[in-house]
């Protein structure tokens, strides 16, 4: 009788030792572990990523929040990288790090491409699948302009902020709506989304292509043509050609206008676009807008 | 090392974890949307899986075998695993910064996975040696690998297509999952012809 009480405790406890031995065991090892390759954490980084909007743009230059929060724990004074929070966020953080706030300047993301259907042609009829990057790799697309906009709106599926819509078979940007974090300028295979800095009267040569002139006028209407005349007209030097195509540096564009003036083909085009207007067409808050 | 070959091999492209045995299903969906994430994700599961069959290996022939507890494997392997994830995590924070950045999330989410388990109860089940067990979980890490890296090179092939929106997400993942598994299929008697 009680060898068989013995058996039965024995067949309990063994287990149950041999268990919970294995698991204090690794219990210590963890530890000790942790305690030899501790890792100073900053208690500041916590404070940083809940003023960061969370938003994983990686718009800063950092692979997301947590990168930028790092960099700013570790003594990156500038609180001014994080285009989606913008001033107010800018402004939290200064105060928590006890740094001076920085000067933010906005930004905006910005269609280089204002080829619409009424500037451009069809080289041929596209049927394939209804997406940019789809109809970019079949002959760059069916638009008589292979570096112009597709119109498929893979920048519009692709902002997180509702910023980006179609009219006229291009994308405008919603200059109100955007947040400049870059994920249209990922997406577009085209390469003709810019973050911009968000002047609202901002000159920008509204064209990426870079065929020679002739090629540029038998296939669009408003292309740059790469004449040269608006870095001539420029007084600043802001203006440099890219090749054919002539390219406005925006830290040294002082927005006179000189430049729209001379440009034959009107590629040169000021003001930033608001959003659709009542009647469904892009409203624009410069002085000309885009000439017919 | 012969049969280690042949079990190295067999384990990546005949018995392959994640399209032959259907372990690991979920990383297998979760991470394989571009090749960047899914080759961290391997890269984790391989050092866990081979350090984990060398951990285990030895708690199995010497403690659980000789007191015929082999009841308890499933629960002290997960709880070896869960603990060596664990000082990996920390080893690497200090250590190697840039390689602890690399796998990132991935390495925590290792701890529940059912295809590091797998390995290890297989090895038991095949009374494999210590050696064996090591190339098996090589094997099937680099098993795991190849199909995540043949699987993100689906999807993003998949994501451009025009799908019907009900097969949208999900029901085409899964489907192409299907496909590519039965094209593993083609691999079945590979090992005894490679090596007679």
């Amino acid at each position: 009788m009680l060898l068989v009480a013995l058996f039965a405790i024995s067949s309990i406890t063994i287990p149950i030792l041999i268990a919970s031995s294995i698991a204090l065991f690794l219990g210590i090892i963890i530890v000790i572990v942790t305690k030899i390759f501790a890792v100073p954490v900053d208690e500041r980084l916590e404070g940083i990523k809940a003023i960061l909007p969370g938003a994983n743009c990686g718009a800063c230059g950092f692979s997301g929040c947590e990168g930028y929060a790092q960099s700013m724990a570790d003594g990156d004074p500038n609180t001014g990288k994080c285009p989606v929070g913008g001033t107010e966020v800018a402004e939290e953080l200064s105060l928590f790090l006890g740094v001076a706030t920085p000067v933010f300047i906005p930004k905006v993301a910005h269609v280089h491409c204002q080829g619409t259907v009424d500037h451009t042609n069809k080289r041929f009829d596209y049927r394939g699948t209804l997406g940019c990057a789809a109809a970019h790799s079949l002959f760059s697309g069916p638009n008589s302009c292979s570096y112009g906009c597709l119109g498929f709106g893979d920048c519009e599926v692709a902002c997180p902020y509702g910023a980006i819509y179609m009219a006229n078979g291009i994308a405008h940007v919603d200059s109100d709506k955007c947040t400049a974090c870059g994920l249209c300028v990922i997406t577009c295979p085209k390469k003709l989304i810019e973050v911009i800095p968000k002047h609202l009267n901002a000159y920008t040569v509204k064209c990426k292509n870079k065929w020679p002139g002739a090629q540029t006028r038998k296939n669009c209407s408003v292309g740059c043509i790469g004449c040269q005349k608006c870095v001539k007209a420029c007084e600043f030097g802001a203006i440099t050609m890219d090749g054919p195509l002539a390219v406005i540096n925006q830290s040294k564009c002082t927005q006179c206008g000189a430049c729209e003036l001379v440009c034959p083909t009107h590629a040169i085009a000021n003001g930033l676009m608001l959003g659709l207007d009542k009647q469904g067409t892009p409203s624009h808050t410069g002085i000309v807008s885009i000439s017919q | 090392m012969r049969e280690m070959l042949i079990i190295l091999f067999s384990a990546i492209l005949v018995d392959n974890f994640v399209l032959s045995r259907f372990l690991g299903i979920c990383p297998f969906l979760g991470v394989s949307k571009n090749v960047k994430t899914a080759m961290g994700m391997s890269m984790a599961v391989i050092i866990v899986m081979v350090i984990a069959s060398a951990l285990t290996w030895p708690v199995q022939a010497y403690l659980l075998s000789p007191l015929n507890l082999g009841y308890l494997q499933t629960g002290v392997f997960i709880v070896i695993i869960a603990a060596l994830v664990q000082i990996i995590e920390t080893f690497l924070k200090k250590a190697i910064p840039s390689l602890y950045k690399a796998l990132g999330i991935y390495l925590p989410l290792i701890t529940t996975n059912c295809a590091v388990l797998g390995v290890t109860i297989l090895n038991v089940d095949q009374n494999y040696t210590f050696f064996e067990s090591v190339f098996n979980a090589a094997g099937a890490g680099l098993g795991f690998m190849l199909a995540l890296f043949l699987f993100s090179g689906v999807r993003s092939k998949v994501d451009r297509a025009d799908i019907p929106k009900f097969m949208k997400g999900l029901p085409i993942t899964l489907v192409s999952a299907g496909l590519v598994s039965i094209s593993f299929f083609g691999f079945k008697g590979l090992i005894e012809k490679l090596f007679s």
